[in-house]
């Protein structure tokens, strides 16, 4: 009879809803994410201070490990990564289960009902997340930091900076613009846009080039879970990896009484699959997320989580020599590939970098978080994906056409979490040149059309104008003979901003162009 | 809460688009807000009291330029010619004081401010905030103690709100606000800074125009009961001058294809985006290196304040201050030519008043 079902039930489910840890937990993991939505939505021109909004990305020990090793040199700021590591001597890695975002997102599409397969994937697969690790940790070692597009922080920051937010910002757009036709929904509409703009989405539109490859590797990770619940953090995420290493050591553990009778409730309901029938239902510290979800699920409370002062067991997936030797293997052939490559003798005439910026100390200290290019008002900022070579993919570089180096901001070298664009003051960051600008005089509507035009000149914000007009007679192909003001570059004195650029009024690739510029090359 | 069956959100979704569409289909045929706006942006049925007469129509016209004045309705250059007002002067020069003294002696010398906002307008006041690179010293930005002088007067008159906005090309608006100083003069003043925003543009035929036939305006410019043109006065390589005319280009989304044949798309523009009441700010004038500037040798005091409801009378006026003849610039003999204002200072009514240190 249905009630009684409906009684017998209830007490199980009530304890797992009511367990007060769990709630716990759930409370934190929203918070946490939360706060990096937030810490994310003010990381902008006119947002929060730099050091403030970074701090997410320096909590890495990943990153800023990988960092240190690649550029030898050791940030103050990059120390807040130990608050991580002592955590994880304490409570494992909670940091997973607890806080990480990323691992947060992965709970909220876990797809528990659409799974594929019927039983988790082979135990051996854990190495990968390992081998990943240790491979990032060779390639560093080497000054190559590439393979840091792998850090689960800088995936979700990249994927909201260049993807979820400005498709947010599209459809926000269409919808309040379609809305906005409606007579009697002007003011309500107008009110909402006052309330979004600029404090959570940008005043103008955004932009960002390969956003499919940004939007295609998150999907990728979310669409794993099809496969096993946080397929990513058990099988592929480097720092899981580290964290799990160092969990071998951690304090609290989960341990089994003699109280189990063998139910296999609890491993069903672990998100990490680590719980072992095999070995008494004990489970592997280095993949314990600590969610405390086997503790509700078990029928005779069997189950603590305690201080116990012993290193895990060895566990056949964990690395040992032979693991190392393998990452050494492809660690140092893959730096050697990447460093290798002709885009880094002779990068793309057009690789513009931020104000500041030298080109060898970027490269071994960016980690590709992206929080200069979510930083940059104009969006001209924007991932290398073919500019810089393979070893800087992800790296920032200034698309003019898509957005200029704005006169009066500095945000993006303010907002850095490890200085590979050095925070400059505004007054410096003025003085500094990143490229120069050539007219292509072909194509250019003073010089091939013999109009007056002049808007490079009008928007260069220098001072003393780093675009010069000089008045000309031109005979135009009709005969008609015409005064024309014609635009030239003093090339002394140009900085590279890219205005000139990005306000080019010749439709499709500007007639003004910024190109790389060193300060040994003529 | 009940759980939605697909159907129902079909239905619904489907109800939703079907009305969009209709709003779309009516606003195709014309029954649309914008469909009550008169040419020259001003809603019919809130243009000001003064109802010039075609009699008074000020300019001698030659031909093309009837189509501006044609439509009869508000053409407020004409404004101060009204028999009731015929003493107040046709345009105002203040100069040697404060900002605020200035810009108060020349509205008060124009008739004072209830002249132009009735009790009650939504007033907005475009000031050129072109960039968020310098502060006002540099001469690149609007006077800010001119622009607050401007929306005290408003909100005294008995304006309902003043609101102050632009669209800078240089750097973002929230920087450009706060640099130039007039965030903060405006708001102690009284009256609200506000971004321009991106959904409020709308494709606007542009009736009688030569050039500029359609553009993207921004829609409350256009809804404004009265529309204050505050720029400052300083150079531009193309126009040799920007001063009220080119400001008003702040209100349109593409501006840059202006710059062809920039005398008749600014008149056409202009013939539209009406300004009430055009006020040069040229307390510092930027001589060298314009509109962005960053220079102070570029920079030269003059502390004066030129107001006219002609914002071609005003222009002409601020050309002198650089030393050119009204007709050195291109787009100030196009709009006489035109009729959208005059030019002949020697003809006019011009008040000096010396405000005095």
């Amino acid at each position: 009879m249905a009630p009684d079902k409906a009684t017998l039930k209830l007490p199980a489910r009530q304890k797992k809803d009511l367990y007060p840890w769990r709630l716990v937990r759930i409370g934190v993991q929203a918070s946490a994410l939360v706060g990096f939505i937030v810490l994310f939505v003010m990381t902008k021109r006119g947002g929060w201070s730099g050091s403030l909004v970074n701090f997410p990305l320096r909590l890495s020990p990943l990153t800023m490990l990988a960092q240190m090793l690649a550029s030898r040199t050791f940030l103050a700021g990059s120390s807040l990564f130990l608050f991580l590591v002592i955590l994880t001597l304490v409570f494992g890695r909670a940091w997973c289960g607890w806080l990480c975002p990323m691992g947060t997102i992965l709970d909220l599409f876990s797809f528990k009902n659409s799974r594929i397969l019927k039983s988790s994937p082979p135990e051996n697969w854990r190495k990968a997340k390992y081998g990943v690790l240790l491979v990032i940790l060779v390639a560093a070692l080497l000054g190559n930091l590439t393979l840091l597009v792998l850090d689960p922080l800088t995936i979700l920051f990249r994927t909201f900076s260049t993807v979820i937010w400005p498709a947010l910002d599209w459809i926000v757009t269409t919808l309040e613009t379609a809305l906005y036709q409606i007579p009697v929904l002007n003011d309500p509409i107008s009110a909402l846009d006052n309330i979004l703009r600029p404090t959570l989405l940008p005043a103008e539109p955004v932009y960002y080039r390969n956003i499919f490859v940004f939007a295609a590797v998150f999907t990728t990770i979310i669409a794993l879970n099809l496969f096993a619940e946080r397929f990513w953090c058990r099988y592929l995420c480097p720092l899981g990896g580290l964290l799990g290493l160092v969990s071998k050591v951690a304090i609290f553990r989960r341990v089994v009484s003699d109280e189990c009778k063998n139910c296999g409730l609890c491993n069903r309901v672990c998100p990490t699959g680590t719980i072992n029938p095999e070995k008494h239902f004990s489970s592997d510290p280095a993949e314990c997320t600590m969610c405390l979800e086997c503790i509700p699920a078990c029928k005779r409370d069997s189950l603590v989580f305690m201080p116990k002062f012993a290193i895990a067991e060895r566990q056949d997936y964990d690395p040992g020599r032979r693991e190392l030797l393998a990452s050494l293997l492809i660690g140092i052939p893959l730096a050697g590939i990447f460093g290798s490559d002709a885009l880094v003798k002779t990068p793309y005439p057009t690789r513009i970098r931020p104000p500041g910026v030298s080109e060898q100390e970027l490269l071994s200290k960016c980690i590709r978080c992206g929080v200069c290019i979510r930083t940059c008002p104009t969006s001209g900022l924007q991932p290398a994906v073919f500019e810089a070579g393979l070893s800087g993919l992800w790296t920032p570089v200034l698309a003019p056409r898509l957005g200029y180096c704005d006169y009066a901001c500095n945000s993006c070298g303010q907002a850095c979490p490890v200085q590979a664009i050095p925070p400059l003051s505004l007054v410096e960051k003025r003085l500094q040149v990143i490229g120069k600008a050539y007219i292509d005089k072909n194509r250019c509507i003073a010089w091939a059309d013999n109009r007056n035009c002049i808007v490079c000149e009008e928007m260069c914000p220098l001072p003393d104008k780093a675009i010069k007009l000089s008045q000309e007679q031109v005979t135009r192909p009709d005969g008609e003979i015409v005064q024309i003001k014609l635009p030239q570059v003093n090339r002394d004195t140009c900085i590279g901003c890219g205005i000139c650029e990005y306000k080019c009024p010749v439709s499709g690739a500007a007639a003004i162009q910024i190109y790389t510029y060193s300060p040994s090359s003529t | 809460m009940k759980k939605l069956t697909r159907r129902e959100l079909i239905l619904y979704l489907g109800a939703g688009l079907s009305t969009l569409t209709l709003n779309q289909l009516l606003a195709a045929c014309g029954v649309k807000p914008g469909a009550d706006t008169s040419p020259t942006g001003q809603p019919v049925s809130l243009t000001p009291p003064f109802t010039p007469t075609p009699s008074q129509i000020a300019t001698p016209v030659t031909s093309p330029s009837s189509t501006v004045t044609a439509n009869g309705t508000a053409q407020t250059p004409n404004i101060k010619q009204s028999p009731s007002q015929s003493q107040n002067p046709y345009l105002v020069v203040a100069h040697g004081g404060q900002p605020e003294a200035l810009v108060r002696a020349a509205i008060n010398g124009l008739g004072g401010m209830q002249r132009f906002v009735p009790h009650g307008a939504n007033v907005i006041i475009k000031p050129n905030i072109c960039v968020a690179y310098h502060t006002y010293e540099y001469a690149a930005t609007t006077n800010p103690w001119v622009v607050g002088a401007l929306v005290k007067l408003c909100l005294e008159a008995g304006a309902a709100s003043v609101k102050v906005m632009d669209s800078p090309f240089g750097g973002t608006p929230t920087d450009a606000y706060k640099i130039s100083g007039i965030q903060d003069q405006v708001n102690a003043a009284g009256g609200q800074m506000e971004f321009m925003r991106a959904i409020k543009y709308a494709v606007t035929k542009i009736p009688n125009a030569v050039n500029l036939f359609t553009t993207k305006i921004y829609e409350d410019i256009l809804k404004a009961d009265v529309l204050i043109n505050v720029p400052i006065a300083k150079t531009h390589d193309l126009a040799r001058l920007t001063l009220g005319m080119k400001n008003m280009m702040g209100v349109i989304e593409e501006r840059s294809i202006l710059h062809f044949d920039l005398g008749n798309n600014l008149t056409d523009l202009n013939s539209f985006v009406h300004s009430t009441l055009t006020v040069i700010d040229a307390v510092r004038i930027l001589t060298r290196n314009g509109p962005t500037g960053g220079n102070l040798a570029d920079v030269k005091e003059l502390d004066t304040v030129i107001a006219s409801p002609d914002i071609v009378a005003a222009d002409s006026y601020g050309a002198t201050l650089f030393g050119m003849k009204p007709e050195d610039l291109d787009y100030i003999k196009v709009a006489t030519r035109r009729g959208l204002g005059r030019s002949d200072l020697s003809n006019l009514n011009i008040k000096d008043i010396p405000v005095g240190a």
